[in-house]
Parts: C-alpha cells; sequence; structure tokens
C-alpha cells in the first residue's frame, strides 16, 4: 500500500445535551475513558495505525483548549514524524460561509486536494471502537464503490434515539439511512451507522463541489449520510467491541463495561495499539489496608482505602477507610477519610472531605464537576 | 558547537553479581521500580541538571539498553540543541576501540567529547539509584576553582573498606586518595562521580596512551595521579539516597525500600521527575479474586491473585490462587494459578507454570529472563 493511499478527516460536531455537564468545558472528544485515556485517542490511534499521514480535525469553536492540551505535539500518535501533518478548522467557518452563501466546503475541498490521497477516511469519537481501517479499506477495494460506510450490528436498547441506523442489500451494500424505528424491541439488533467511512477523494471532491452550491448541510456527516441514498455504498461490518456514547447512562456504561474482561480486551488489547498522552507517573500504591475488587487503575495513585467496580484515573488518592463502588473516579482525585460513594462519575481535580457520602444509582450517577471540593452529602443527586 | 557540561554515563559494565539478571543485558537496563530501568535515574538526574548532552558508553550487552534509550526521546533529550548518543566501540585504523576500564572508555571515546567541545565532563556510572543535582556539584566545581571534584556519600565507616575513600582537609579539598583501604581513614566514599575540566582530563588520558601504562580507571590511576601532580581535587558531598544495586541482594533490598510511600527518594516529588520509556499499556486490572497489600502495581498488569509487599511492573500477569509476597516481578512476567513466590526477583518475560514454588529460606531467588519454571503450562495460554 503506498503510504499516502488514506488521508482522514476527524470530528465531532453533535454536542450531545445528554453528556452535560461532563461536556460543559470539553468536547466529547476529550471526555476521560477507563483510566488513562480521552475518547479521542481511539480514532486518533486508529488513524496513526493505519499509517495515516495526513489528518484534519473539525471542531466547534471554542471547544478545542482540552484537545491541544491532550494532542500537544502530537507525538504520541506519531503525528509530529516529518510525514505527517495535521489541520484544524472550525465547524462555525462552514456555517457563516454557508449563510453569507458561500461556497462552505471550499476549505475542505482544499484540504483534499493538497493532501493527494486516493481515499479519504472519516471518523468520529461517540462511536467508542477500535477499527482497523487498513481492513476497511481492502474491503472497500475489493467491492470498489465510490463510499463504504462501516456498521455495528447493536442491540436497539444500546443505540442513541436519534442514532443513524443503515439498510443493507444482499450483496453487503448499504441502500438507505434510516432513524431509529420505535416499533422495534430494545433487545433487537439494527445496523448502527458508525459515521465511518472511506471514499474515493476525487469523486468526493465532485460531490462537496456541486453541494456546496445546493441547500446541502454543511455537516460532512449528514452530507455523507445523504450521499449513501443516492451512490451505491459498500457496507462493512465491524464485529469489534463498540459503545455508542451519547449521554450519561452510556457514558457511564462504556466505562463499566471495561470491567468484563472480555469487552476490555476486545477494545484494548485487539492487535491494534490504543495511544495516549504519556505522563511519566510513579507506579500506584496500594498499602496494607487497601481493598480493591474488580477494578481498573492507572499510574501515579494512592490507594488506602476500598474500592468495587471502580475505574480510577491518575494521580487520584483515596484515603483510609473510604469504600468507593460502580464509579468513575478521574484524574487528580483527593478523596479523604471515611468517605462513601456508590455510582458516582467525579470529574477531574476534585476533592472529596472526610465522612461524606455520595450515592447516586446505576441509571443516574452522581456528578461531581470538575474542581469542586465536596462538603456535604450528595444522595441521589440531591444535596442533604 | 560547544557544550558547557558534556555527561558520559558509563554503561558498559557485566554486573557479573546479578548473576541471570546480567546474563542478557547491560547491568544498567535492569528493571527497577515497575516501571524504570536502572540507568533512568542518571539519565533523569541530567535531564533534571539541565544537562543536555549525553553520552552512553556501552560495551557489555547493549541491545536492550539501546533499545530502551533510542533517541532519547523520553527524557526529552531529543529536542532542539539536545541529544543523547550511544557510544558502542568499534574497529577503527588505530585498532578496536574496546575499553579495559572507566577512563580507558573515556579515552576510546575522545573524538566524541571533542565533537561535543564542552568545558566540563560529569563521568557518571549508570547503575546506582539516587536523584541528584549535578549542576549544583557543577557550580560548586566552579567556586573551588577545582580541576577535579569527585561526588563522596558519607558511608557507615565498617563498610568504608569497600569504598574508594576520600581524606580531606577542612575546605573539602581531597589529600588523599586509598582504594579499598583496610583501615579506612575516613567515611567520605566515592559515588563513581566526576566533573572534569575537559582540557586538562583529555591532555591526562592523551599523555597516558604513549606510556606503557595506561591510566584505565579513574579511581585506582587517575585521581591518583592527579593528587601527585598536585592538582586541586575537590570532594562534593551527597546526602540523599542513594544504593548501588550491584548484587542480587542489593536490587531486592532497595525495590523493598522502592515500596514504601515515605521512601528517601520521594518519587511523587514532582520538581524532580524520572522519566522512563513508556511501554502503551492499558490500565492495570485487579479482578475479583484479587488482593493487594503494601505493593506497586503499573500498566498492563492483570492480576487475580494476591499480591504482599511486591511490586508489580508492566504486562505482568498474576493468575488466581497465586501469592507474590516480598518480591519484584519484571515486566511481561506471566504467572500461572497457584503459585508462591516469595523473596524472589523474576526476569523479564519469565513464565511461571501452574502450581510452581518459588521460595527459598534466607536466600533471594531469582527467575531469569524468559526462563519457564514449571512443567504444566495453561491450556489458555
Amino acid at each position: 500500500m503506498k503510504t499516502n493511499s488514506m488521508c482522514a478527516v476527524l470530528g465531532n460536531i453533535s454536542r450531545f445535551e445528554g453528556l452535560w455537564p461532563l461536556t460543559e468545558n470539553r468536547p466529547l472528544d476529550t471526555l476521560p475513558f477507563d483510566c488513562k485515556y480521552r475518547l479521542l485517542d481511539f480514532p486518533l490511534s486508529s488513524i496513526a495505525n493505519a499509517n495515516i499521514h495526513s489528518i484534519l480535525m473539525v471542531f466547534n469553536e471554542g471547544e478545542t483548549r482540552s484537545v491541544f492540551d491532550h494532542i500537544g505535539g502530537g507525538k504520541e500518535w506519531n503525528l509530529d514524524s516529518v510525514q505527517n501533518s495535521y489541520f484544524v478548522y472550525f465547524y462555525q467557518d462552514f456555517l457563516k460561509q454557508k449563510a453569507q452563501g458561500l461556497p462552505f466546503f471550499a476549505s475542505m475541498i482544499e484540504y483534499l486536494q493538497k493532501a493527494e490521497s486516493e481515499y479519504t477516511v472519516f471518523l468520529g469519537s461517540n462511536h467508542l471502537c477500535n477499527v482497523d481501517l487498513k481492513k476497511v479499506l481492502k474491503q472497500h477495494l475489493k467491492q470498489n464503490n465510490k463510499m463504504t460506510v462501516v456498521y455495528k450490528k447493536m442491540p436497539k436498547g444500546k443505540v442513541s434515539l436519534d442514532a443513524s441506523l443503515i439498510k443493507l442489500n444482499d450483496s453487503a451494500e448499504a441502500l438507505s439511512v434510516d432513524r431509529l424505528d420505535e416499533q422495534v424491541h430494545e433487545t433487537e439488533f439494527v445496523n448502527l451507522c458508525m459515521d465511518m467511512y472511506i471514499v474515493q477523494t476525487d469523486w468526493l471532491i465532485k460531490q462537496l463541489e456541486a453541494g456546496q452550491k445546493k441547500e446541502d448541510s454543511p455537516s460532512i456527516y449528514t452530507f455523507l449520510q445523504q450521499k449513501i441514498k443516492e451512490e451505491t455504498t459498500t457496507a462493512y461490518e465491524y464485529t469489534g467491541y463498540l459503545s455508542d456514547i451519547y449521554n450519561v447512562k452510556s457514558y457511564y456504561q462504556a466505562n463499566m463495561d471495561m470491567l468484563d474482561p472480555k469487552n476490555f480486551k476486545d477494545l484494548l488489547y485487539s492487535g491494534q495499539k490504543i495511544y495516549t498522552k504519556l505522563k511519566n507517573e510513579v507506579p500506584t500504591f496500594y498499602s496494607q489496608d487497601s481493598k480493591v475488587k474488580n477494578s481498573q487503575c492507572a499510574t501515579g495513585c494512592i490507594i488506602e482505602g476500598e474500592i468495587e467496580n471502580c475505574l480510577v484515573s491518575r494521580r487520584a488518592v483515596i484515603r483510609k477507610g473510604t469504600v468507593i463502588k460502580h464509579s468513575i473516579i478521574m484524574a487528580n482525585a483527593k478523596i479523604k477519610e471515611d468517605v462513601q460513594i456508590e455510582y458516582a462519575i467525579l470529574d477531574k481535580n476534585i476533592t472529596i472531605e472526610a465522612g461524606i457520602k455520595i450515592i447516586g444509582t446505576k441509571d443516574q450517577p452522581v456528578i461531581i464537576q470538575k474542581n469542586q471540593v465536596v462538603t456535604a452529602d450528595i444522595i441521589g443527586g440531591e444535596m442533604a | 558547537m560547544s557544550t558547557e557540561m558534556l555527561a558520559m554515563i558509563l554503561a558498559g559494565g557485566q554486573g557479573t553479581r546479578l548473576g541471570k539478571l546480567t546474563k542478557e543485558i547491560a547491568k544498567p537496563a535492569v528493571p527497577f521500580g515497575g516501571r524504570y530501568r536502572i540507568i533512568d535515574f542518571t539519565l533523569s538526574n541530567c535531564v533534571n541538571s539541565g544537562i543536555k548532552h549525553v553520552g552512553v558508553v556501552t560495551q557489555y550487552q547493549p541491545l536492550a539498553l539501546n533499545n530502551h534509550i533510542g533517541n532519547g526521546a523520553s527524557w526529552g533529550l531529543d529536542g532542539i540543541d539536545a541529544g543523547v548518543t550511544i557510544l558502542h566501540p568499534y574497529s577503527s585504523t588505530d585498532g578496536e576501540k574496546w575499553f579495559e576500564g572507566t577512563a580507558h572508555a573515556i579515552y576510546q571515546n575522545i573524538s566524541y567529547i571533542d565533537q561535543m567541545d564542552p568545558q566540563y565532563v560529569l563521568i557518571l556510572s549508570g547503575d546506582h539509584i539516587y536523584k541528584m543535582n549535578y549542576e549544583a556539584m557543577l557550580e560548586e566545581h566552579i567556586a573551588n576553582g577545582a580541576s577535579l571534584t569527585v561526588g563522596v556519600i558519607e558511608v557507615p565507616l565498617k563498610e568504608a573498606s569497600r569504598f574508594g575513600i576520600m581524606n580531606t582537609d577542612e575546605h573539602d579539598q581531597i589529600i588523599e586518595f586509598d582504594e579499598k583501604p583496610e583501615e579506612p581513614k575516613s567515611n567520605l566514599a566515592s559515588m563513581g562521580i566526576y566533573i572534569f575540566n575537559w582540557d586538562s582530563l583529555r591532555s591526562v588520558l592523551m599523555g597516558s596512551s604513549s606510556d606503557e601504562d595506561h591510566l584505565l580507571d579513574f579511581g585506582k590511576h587517575v585521581i591518583p595521579s592527579y593528587l601527585e601532580a598536585g592538582e586541586k581535587v575537590y570532594a562534593y558531598r551527597f546526602n540523599g539516597y542513594w544504593k548501588d544495586v550491584g548484587t542480587i541482594d542489593s536490587l531486592w533490598e532497595a525495590s523493598m525500600e522502592f515500596i514504601q510511600l515515605d521512601n528517601e527518594l520521594s518519587m511523587r516529588d514532582k520538581s524532580w521527575r524520572m522519566f522512563s520509556k513508556n511501554m502503551i499499556s492499558p490500565p492495570h486490572f485487579l479482578t475479583e479474586t484479587a488482593s493487594v497489600a503494601h505493593s506497586l502495581i503499573v500498566d498492563g498488569c492483570y492480576v487475580a491473585g494476591n499480591i504482599e509487599n511486591s511490586i508489580l511492573s508492566t504486562n505482568v500477569e498474576v493468575k488466581s490462587g497465586s501469592t507474590v509476597k516480598n518480591s519484584v516481578i519484571m515486566p511481561g512476567a506471566k504467572i500461572g494459578r497457584n503459585v508462591w513466590i516469595e523473596n524472589a526477583i523474576i526476569g523479564e518475560n519469565a513464565i511461571i507454570g501452574d502450581d510452581a514454588v518459588i521460595y527459598k529460606e534466607n536466600e533471594i531467588k531469582v527467575v531469569g529472563y524468559s526462563e519457564v519454571i514449571g512443567g504444566k503450562q495453561d491450556e489458555n495460554q
């Protein structure tokens, strides 16, 4: 394979209200996941693992601070090597250009022309997965259609209410994109459109040039879904782990999924490594009295208390007498003595004072926002 | 190009006293503390001291060391006007550049040092566990107008005869040097850390090469010759934690001390961080059947057994029913079911089969790198 055969467009411009307040100060892309990752690490790693050298990232205006804090020079994903380059555009610029009646895909077309790759990959962060893009390309080349869309068979109950589903014909081609049918039972399987595509770049440029003159959507994802209906599209079935992340519950569940060794190995030991920002933390220390069951932990922590079914991020300190169950603890947490926590998501840099109780439920975990100092009990989301 | 101080880390020693652990890799590359290798302490000290150019002199089994150091990116030594160079012996028209002692190793690499054109050369060994600011040592070296400054540490007098002992005047100028004296006159031991003015060291080393009598070793030959010539040689006192991990017992002991949260090394002090090559592994997983007490665990571990007072390094697996006690498990080792490991060091990528017992009273048991213990292998592997 020619090294430059694929370039990538990475973006996630939907704002999922259901994730608030976790996404109050960050895009979905930089939501922490499984102790040491951010959701963005997954598409970025897929890109790195497929030897893609050119990336265009599309973000919402005002949401990039945490992104660049995380990516830095891009060394961890090989973005800093001599062959590589990445660009950042803002979705709002497309909207403004459209409002002014300008050709709103002009900058995207310019990027695609400069990248000079035969194929363009589109992917985002809201479908948590570990896809081998080389395999998708292989399928794409075999079928030789203009587009290939990646989908995953999921139980209806595990996808967002406004998820896009694809309809297939007998020869593994996508015919159309539909919304979720309310009649379908929760446990029945649907074909979730992962908004992940491989497209012939030449053809795409022509479509974009034509599209920007019409009333087409400036959202490239809506644009591509529309193209599925117009053009014969190869459907590639992804069979690895996937979570559709669109609200707090699905985010919480995706994290908890990692405590099932099968899911954990599927996503993180699939043969394609997931890269994330390096931190050089010291080993995690477990004290003589610590009790840990079915939990994961990153480095740099001090664990003196009891944890069960928890995901503990870097540099968390959990003091003696504290019992934490079914919770997500993000980086830098300071949880003092004799605290009791169940079903909670503790965002970064929080402090929980000694003796505090924080109790949520499986369907409604309590969220403690970033940088908070908790000095009163919180039961079922209500301050006691 | 000129460099103020160039660090030369001597990492070529065989470290025979570490037995199996240095059979295939150089001593500075031996894993330590869960996610480090011994040389990380010296390399990180260099970077934290503001030293930007480091030469690592290798000779014995350099593969793991080369692979670990790479281009120095893990220590930030790959930036603008910074770099780490691995110096391995080579053949030239002058003959083969293998070396026979610490000073000889520097002599064989004069062309590299000349190319860096330093004012001062800092000589370090890559096999000690400590945190030290070499910049402060250089400042004192300059303030004293010294031609050589030797890093020293106070050792118990009864152990002093194992070291090179410095006898100093009230200003810490060295007046006498005894290599492993039977009756030590002081307890100031050489740490094998030297700052030389490069011009003078260069001419001393070059001068010696024409003689029959080579200046092979810093302790045995160079320091005495400096003292004899009346050069200003000073001692620089170091007070922190310093551990030579040259034997199985001392490596094990240093590891057990490393577990302590209040260890003098203060590993959690962000102002003097220890850097290492990152292995890119998922968080560690402690299953339903795991129990962990007073231990250190790092990324990539999968633990279903009991861990007590031990260090699990990157990507270690301990299956259910197994106990690891007072031990160090090096990266990638896999431990089967119902295994008992106590007072042991398990080498990298070793495989310990189900029901094995690794324990011997009053002895630190060592399992070598990739060694396979126990006949019955896990059928799931």
